[in-house]
C-alpha cells in the first residue's frame, strides 16, 4: 500500500557570511549548498502496519513523511500510496490519508473546533449521518465533549492536540501519518494519545506511521521500526530485533536502596538497585540476589528504547549501518 | 476517468462544500469583527481623497469634475473598494513562508478556493460597516445619491464582481511569489502604488495626463477599480467594451495564477513546509 524506492529529497540552501559585508557580497555573489535531506531511500508498508520512523533531529523523518503525505515533490526516486503519486493531491488519495503535525495546527484559532470538523465534513463531501456517527465516536474515544463548543485559543496543548485528533480522523482515513503527535504534552496526555493511536489502529484497520521524539511513543506503539540517519535508511526491521542486536542485556532491578547488592555489580538508581548484565547472566544473578537478601524485590527489563538509540547513533555496537536489512 | 469528468467532479465537490466555507468564513470575520473594522476602515482613503479633491475644485471644476462629481465619484470609488477587498497576499505569504499551508494541502478543497469563500464571506461584513459611514456622506452632500439605469446597474454589477476576482487573483499571484522570493510583500507595495496611481484611486482615470492615460488604458489596474466605479457612474461611453477587458483580465489573471500553484507547490518546503 505504501512503496517509496530511491526516494530523494535535496534542497538548495543559500549561504551567506554574517554582517553587512556578508549581506552586499550577497547581492551580487549568491552563493548555495545542495543539503540531501533524504538520499536513496526504499521500503515497503503493508495495510495496517505500524511503523515508526526514528532518527535524530534532521536525520530526514518528517522530510520523508512530508514526501509520503504529498506535501513535498521528491528530488528522485518514486513514491506510491494507495496507488497514487502523493504529490500529485488527488481528491482520491487526499480523501484516504492524514497527517497531524505536532506543530502545525488545522483548527480555526478563534473558533470552537466544532466548526473546523464541519469545515472538514463540508471539504471532505462526508455524508452527514455517516460524519455524525464518526464524530460521535472519536468525541467519546478523545473525551472531548466538553470541549468542542470552546474556542480553540482557549484550549491548553494537550485539549487541543485531542482536537486535532479529531479533525484529522473524522474522514476515517487508511493512513495516518503522524509527526510528533505527542510533542509538548505532558506524561498523562501522551500516554491518551498513544492509546487513542492504538485504539484507531485496530478499530479501523488503518496503517500508522509515526515520528517522535519520545521513545514511549515508538516502543508503546511500533512494533516495526525504520531508522533514519544523514537522510539514509540504517535500519528498517522489528523495534525488538534491534534492541536485542544493540544491545543483548536485561537491567536487574531491586526496590529498595540495598548496599549489600554493591558487591554484585548493582548500582543505586531512583530509589532502587539496578544491575545491566549479558541476557545469559540473569538467572544465576537473580539466585545471586536471592541468596544475599531473601526478601527482595525483583524485576527484570529490558535496555529502554531511548538508551538503546543512543548507543545505535553513537555507534557503540559497530557502524549504524551494519544494522540496515 | 477522463480529464472533464474529474474537472466535472472537482468543480462539483467544491460547490458543495461552498455554503459551509462561506458560513464558517463569515463566522471567522465576526470573531475578528474588532480587527476587520479596523481593517476595512484602512481601507477608507478615498474619503480623504474625496476632502482633497473637494477642495481643488472650489474654485470651480477640475477637468470636468465639479465638487459634486468628485463627491460622487469618491464615494463610489469607498463602496467598491470595500467590495473587492481581499488580504490573500498577506495570508497566503505567510502560510508559504511558516509552512501553515500545510494542513489546507491535506484537504480534497484548493486552499485557494477556501480563502476566495472567506473573502466572499467578508462582504456583508463590510457592507454593515460602510453603512452608517455612507450615511453620514449623504447627508453631508445629498446630491451624491444617483439612480443608475438598468443597464448600467447589471453592468456595474457584473464590472464589481469581475473586479472582485481580478482584486483576488492579482493578490493570490503576488502571495504566491512567495513560493520563489521573500519579499513578495515588497512587490506587492509597487503593484499598490501603481494601482492607486493608474487604477483611479487617488484620482479619477480621466484626471490623468494624456499618453499617460493612454498607456493605463492597457494595464489591469482599471479593471480592478476605475471600471467598475465608472460603469456604475455612467462616466463610460463604452461601459459593455470595458467589462469585456475586465474579463480578459480575469481569464489571464486565473492562468497565471494556476500555472504558478503547480510550479510553486513544487518549491514548496524549500522555505519551511
Amino acid at each position: 500500500m505504501i512503496d517509496v524506492r530511491n526516494l530523494c529529497k535535496t534542497y538548495r540552501v543559500p549561504l551567506k557570511d554574517p554582517g553587512l559585508a556578508g549581506s552586499l557580497r550577497s547581492l551580487w555573489n549568491r552563493r548555495t549548498r545542495d543539503v540531501h535531506a533524504v538520499a536513496d531511500v526504499s521500503f515497503s508498508i503493508q495495510q495496517g502496519e505500524r511503523v515508526g520512523f526514528l532518527g535524530p533531529n534532521g536525520a530526514g523523518k518528517t522530510t520523508t513523511l512530508k514526501m509520503l503525505s504529498g506535501l513535498l515533490h521528491p528530488t528522485a526516486g518514486q513514491v506510491s500510496v494507495l496507488g497514487h503519486r502523493p504529490q500529485d493531491r488527488s481528491p482520491d488519495l487526499l480523501r484516504r490519508i492524514t497527517l497531524v503535525m505536532g506543530q502545525k495546527q488545522q483548527l480555526l484559532w478563534d473558533l470552537p473546533p466544532r466548526e473546523t470538523f464541519e469545515l472538514n465534513r463540508a471539504m471532505y463531501d462526508l455524508d452527514r449521518a455517516q460524519f455524525r456517527r464518526t464524530l460521535d465516536e472519536l468525541v467519546d474515544l478523545l473525551r472531548i465533549g466538553e470541549l468542542i463548543d470552546k474556542p480553540a485559543r482557549n484550549l491548553s496543548l494537550g485539549e487541543r492536540m485531542k482536537c486535532e485528533l479529531c479533525a484529522a480522523l473524522l474522514h476515517r482515513p487508511q493512513v495516518l501519518f503522524l509527526d510528533e503527535p505527542t510533542i509538548g504534552l505532558d506524561v498523562e496526555m501522551q500516554a491518551e494519545v498513544r492509546r487513542f493511536v492504538a485504539d484507531v489502529n485496530e478499530r479501523l484497520g488503518a496503517t500508522v506511521i509515526l515520528t517522535s521524539h519520545y521513545m514511549q511513543d515508538i516502543a508503546a506503539l511500533t512494533p516495526r521500526l525504520l531508522v533514519i540517519d544523514r537522510g539514509r535508511l540504517r535500519y528498517d526491521g522489528p523495534r525488538d530485533a534491534l534492541a536485542s542486536r544493540i544491545a543483548p542485556e536485561r537491567r536487574v532491578t531491586v526496590r529498595g536502596e540495598v548496599p549489600a547488592l554493591r558487591e554484585l555489580g548493582f548500582r543505586e538508581e531512583h530509589g532502587r538497585m539496578v544491575a545491566t548484565v549479558p541476557t545469559s547472566r540473569v538467572n544465576a544473578l537473580l539466585s545471586e540476589v536471592l541468596a544475599a537478601v531473601p526478601a527482595a524485590d525483583l524485576g527484570v527489563e529490558e535496555i529502554p528504547l531511548d538508551e538503546v538509540m543512543a548507543r545505535y547513533f553513537r555507534g557503540d555496537e559497530g557502524e549504524p549501518g551494519q544494522a540496515a536489512s | 476517468m477522463s480529464a472533464g469528468a474529474r474537472a466535472g467532479g472537482w468543480l462539483a465537490r467544491h460547490l458543495r462544500a461552498t455554503p459551509t466555507l462561506l458560513r464558517v468564513g463569515f463566522a471567522s470575520m465576526v470573531a475578528y469583527r474588532a480587527e476587520m473594522v479596523v481593517w476595512i476602515l484602512t481601507a477608507s482613503l478615498p474619503l480623504v481623497m474625496l476632502a482633497l479633491w473637494n477642495a481643488a475644485a472650489a474654485d470651480g471644476p477640475v477637468s470636468g469634475f465639479g465638487q459634486a462629481e468628485f463627491a460622487r465619484y469618491f464615494t463610489a470609488t469607498l463602496v467598491v473598494r470595500q467590495l473587492t477587498g481581499a488580504w490573500v497576499v498577506w495570508e497566503l505569504n505567510h502560510q508559504v513562508r511558516t509552512g501553515a499551508l500545510s494542513p489546507q494541502l491535506l484537504r480534497p478543497v484548493h486552499p485557494l478556493a477556501q480563502n476566495l469563500a472567506e473573502t466572499a464571506a467578508a462582504v456583508p461584513f463590510r457592507l454593515v460597516v460602510l453603512a452608517p459611514i455612507l450615511a453620514l456622506l449623504l447627508a453631508w452632500r445629498p446630491d451624491i445619491a444617483w439612480l443608475p439605469s438598468p443597464t448600467q446597474a447589471l453592468l456595474g454589477l457584473l464590472s464589481v464582481v469581475l473586479a472582485f476576482l481580478l482584486s483576488w487573483l492579482v493578490q493570490a499571484i503576488f502571495g504566491m511569489l512567495a513560493f520563489w522570493l521573500e519579499q513578495s510583500l515588497g512587490l506587492f507595495s509597487l503593484w499598490f502604488a501603481a494601482y492607486a496611481v493608474l487604477g483611479g484611486y487617488f484620482l479619477p482615470v480621466a484626471l490623468l495626463p494624456g499618453p499617460v492615460r493612454e498607456a493605463a488604458a492597457w494595464l489591469p489596474f482599471q479593471a480592478t477599480l476605475a471600471t467598475p466605479v465608472e460603469v456604475l457612474l455612467g462616466l463610460r461611453d463604452d461601459p459593455v467594451h470595458a467589462v469585456l477587458v475586465q474579463l480578459l483580465w480575469v481569464v489571464l489573471a486565473l492562468g497565471t495564477c494556476a500555472g504558478m500553484w503547480r510550479r510553486g507547490l513544487v518549491r514548496y518546503g524549500a522555505v519551511g513546509a
